[in-house]
């Protein structure tokens, strides 16, 4: 009876010691550091949460210490070096400028911290980065749009941020699909500054000023052109965006509406934590810069429209990209990224 | 003298307030040493000037909204020029982007003395120009800086006699600070033209029965408040070795530190040394929260409950003092 017990008392000590350990080792060893330059934007909060969830999934992250705020280089450099003082092992920046941070980031690497830059490059040669191809994001969506208002007439080019990487990459792959097609005329090209209220503005002041248009190409801010087109009772032209949630679901549902999305998913910056997390593990990718490709989804044909069916989801928040995963780089579950919430929190 | 006493008093204030906020990061972050604090000058730096030039207007009963625009505007000018060109040409640029800080703030003055239009709208609407203004020399970030400008706030000051343990706590870039403000404020505030400054601040009416030359005297105020804005944006251009044409957050923080460091906002009282420490408990702060990784959302909460507080209890105890 006593042996028993005793037996049964050890078995309890032992399990207990094993979760105990296996719980420290959940728990993961390593600090990370984030700095984002843009706040209270929604592909930016997914950004966010994803990699909060991905450094809660990965059980290799102790702690995160996530610097996010508006702000310039200057500022980004000032949170950059504050994260170098707080001890991170590894840091994870979507980086204001490609080339204003980069004393910042070579201190950083300099004393052995890893250095990811995500969605957007930095050119100090000592820093990693994963980045969506912004380049082809452009390409695909206006090559699309070019065919699909038969390859002539005049577009709007709603751009990004000047000055962001992200959009000058962008303009290339613009730039490299309006010269395909010569009869296609940009009719007026403004930055939203990735602004959905300044978008909105933008396209109404243009629609009042009376000039014709046959299609929209839009960096990203496009459910709000959408509604203008619809709230002001201009004919419904071809309009391309991003995958947010809340344009997706106007692909789908908008009566005589086409368009495309393109992916740019925010969940890039769990592709950095995964990319860091292996490097601070000893495995370095062969490449300095990992390319994440876009995919296309239109609703012209019935087989894009079942992928658009495939990728809506209503129970995002309409700014968030619907691709919140992107496989082979992220680990985590939709309630996790949802939640947002990271280790310890 | 009790106004002296009072006025060293807050600034005295800071210095502990500092003292003991490096003192909470020591024990945050044990590693905190030499090496971070050159990080935190330079971080200071572009704030610094913000709130140099606030403070001349400021303390001269005005108001400059103007201030972060002209720091873009200056920065994409000094990055425009240098790209491209040789380490000797910024030679030239320095001076001559500084002598355009002075001319553009001598405009605001002119504009508000001969319009007779509030400082605050005219120094609005120059906001926008001075924007539209940095838009036009780059349309995107860009540029590029003289090796030997930016290298000027990088790393510390070798000073001869001194064990490296001591100089490395001497940033190049607190030195540049300095020595800038210095050259210009000190000679200012000892001359006649410094008088008057504080004089149109206390009362206009009162300094002009004096006989102080007001119009004169607020023309200069902003002109002096765009030659600190523009090392302001020389500094900003220097840090990140590009110019950005969107203006960065210094508006609203050079008010914040100006308030801060004990300068009425009505105008005639106050320093620039006060000023100056409150850019280093700001931006400490913002290292501190960093450090303990609260959550971004809810730092400027923080920053600015703790800005309420601490001037709030500055006005308690100065009241406190002068009752019996």
């Amino acid at each position: 009876m006593t042996n028993t017990r005793a037996l049964r008392l050890g078995l309890l000590a032992g399990a207990a010691l094993l979760a105990s350990v296996a719980g420290s080792w959940a728990q993961g060893t390593y600090t990370i550091g984030v700095s984002n330059t843009v706040q209270g934007n929604g592909w930016r909060e997914e950004m966010i949460c994803a990699i909060k969830a991905e450094a809660l999934a990965s059980g290799k992250v102790a702690k995160l210490n996530i610097a996010h705020r508006n702000t310039d280089a200057a500022g980004q450099s000032e949170d950059i070096r504050n994260l170098i003082s707080a001890g991170v092992n590894a840091i994870v920046v979507n980086p204001a400028d490609p080339s204003g941070i980069n004393a910042a980031l070579k201190e950083a690497t300099d004393k052995g911290i890893v250095v990811v830059a995500v969605d957007q490059a930095v050119t100090e040669p000592s820093a990693y980065v994963v980045s969506n191809n912004q380049e082809q994001y452009a390409y695909l969506g206006a090559k699309w749009l070019f065919q699909q208002i038969g390859g002539k007439g005049d577009v709007v080019y709603m751009r990004g941020a000047a000055g962001a990487s992200a959009d000058s990459d962008r303009d290339k792959g613009f730039k490299k699909a309006l010269a395909e097609f010569p009869d296609v005329k940009v009719v007026q090209e403004v930055f939203t500054g990735w602004q959905q209220d300044q978008g909105k503005q933008q396209i109404l002041d243009f629609i009042a000023t009376g000039t014709p248009f046959n299609g929209i190409w839009t960096s990203g801010i496009d459910n709000v052109i959408v509604d203008a087109l619809v709230e002001s009772q201009t004919p419904l032209v071809p309009v391309v965006g991003a995958d947010n949630a809340g344009f997706v679901g106007q692909l789908n549902t908008v009566p005589n509406f086409t368009g495309a999305a393109v992916t740019n998913p925010g969940s890039i910056g769990a592709a950095g934590v995964t990319l860091a997390l292996q490097i601070l593990d000893g495995k370095k990718p062969a490449e300095q810069t990992v390319l994440v490709d876009p995919q296309l989804w239109e609703n012209a044909t019935a087989e894009g429209k079942a992928k658009l069916k495939a990728a809506a989801d209503p129970s995002l928040s309409p700014e968030w990209p619907v691709s919140i995963s992107i496989p082979g780089w992220t680990d985590y579950t939709k309630e996790q990224i949802v939640a947002c919430k990271g280790p310890g929190e | 003298m009790t106004r002296f006493l009072r006025r060293r008093g807050w600034v005295a204030g800071l210095f502990i307030l500092f003292a003991l906020l490096l003192v909470a990061t020591k024990i945050i972050q044990p590693g905190y040493g030499a090496g971070d604090f050159v990080s935190l000058s330079r971080a200071v730096l572009p704030y610094a000037f913000a709130v140099a030039a606030q403070t001349v207007v400021v303390i001269a009963g005005g108001i400059d909204l103007s201030v972060a625009a002209m720091m873009a505007l200056t920065s994409v000018t000094a990055a425009a020029m240098m790209n491209g060109a040789s380490p000797s040409y910024a030679l030239f640029v320095v001076p001559f982007v500084l002598a355009l800080g002075f001319v553009l703030g001598a405009v605001n003055g002119i504009l508000i003395i001969v319009t007779r239009v509030p400082d605050i709208v005219v120094t609005l609407a120059m906001l926008f120009v001075l924007q539209g203004a940095a838009l036009l020399v780059l349309s995107a970030p860009g540029g590029s800086a003289a090796e030997w400008l930016k290298a000027l706030v990088v790393g510390t000051v070798p000073l001869p006699l001194l064990p490296d343990a001591v100089t490395a706590w001497f940033p190049k870039a607190l030195l540049l600070l300095v020595v800038c403000l210095g050259i210009v404020w000190i000679p200012l505030k000892h001359s006649k033209l410094g008088l008057s400054l504080y004089a149109i601040g206390s009362s206009e009416l009162a300094a002009f029965r004096s006989g102080v030359p007001v119009a004169r005297t607020r023309i200069l105020a902003y002109a002096f408040s765009g030659l600190f804005a523009a090392m302001g944006g020389l500094t900003l251009t220097m840090s990140t070795g590009i110019g950005a044409p969107i203006p960065g957050p210094y508006l609203l923080a050079s008010v914040a530190a100006v308030v801060l460091g004990g300068v009425t906002l009505g105008g005639g009282r106050g320093g620039l040394v006060g000023p100056i420490v409150a850019v280093f408990v700001l931006r400490l702060v913002r290292t501190d929260l960093t450090l303990m990784a609260v959550d971004p959302n809810v730092t400027t909460i923080v920053e600015g409950v703790i800005m309420v507080v601490v001037v709030m209890l500055g006005a308690f105890l100065a009241m406190k003092g002068r009752s019996p």
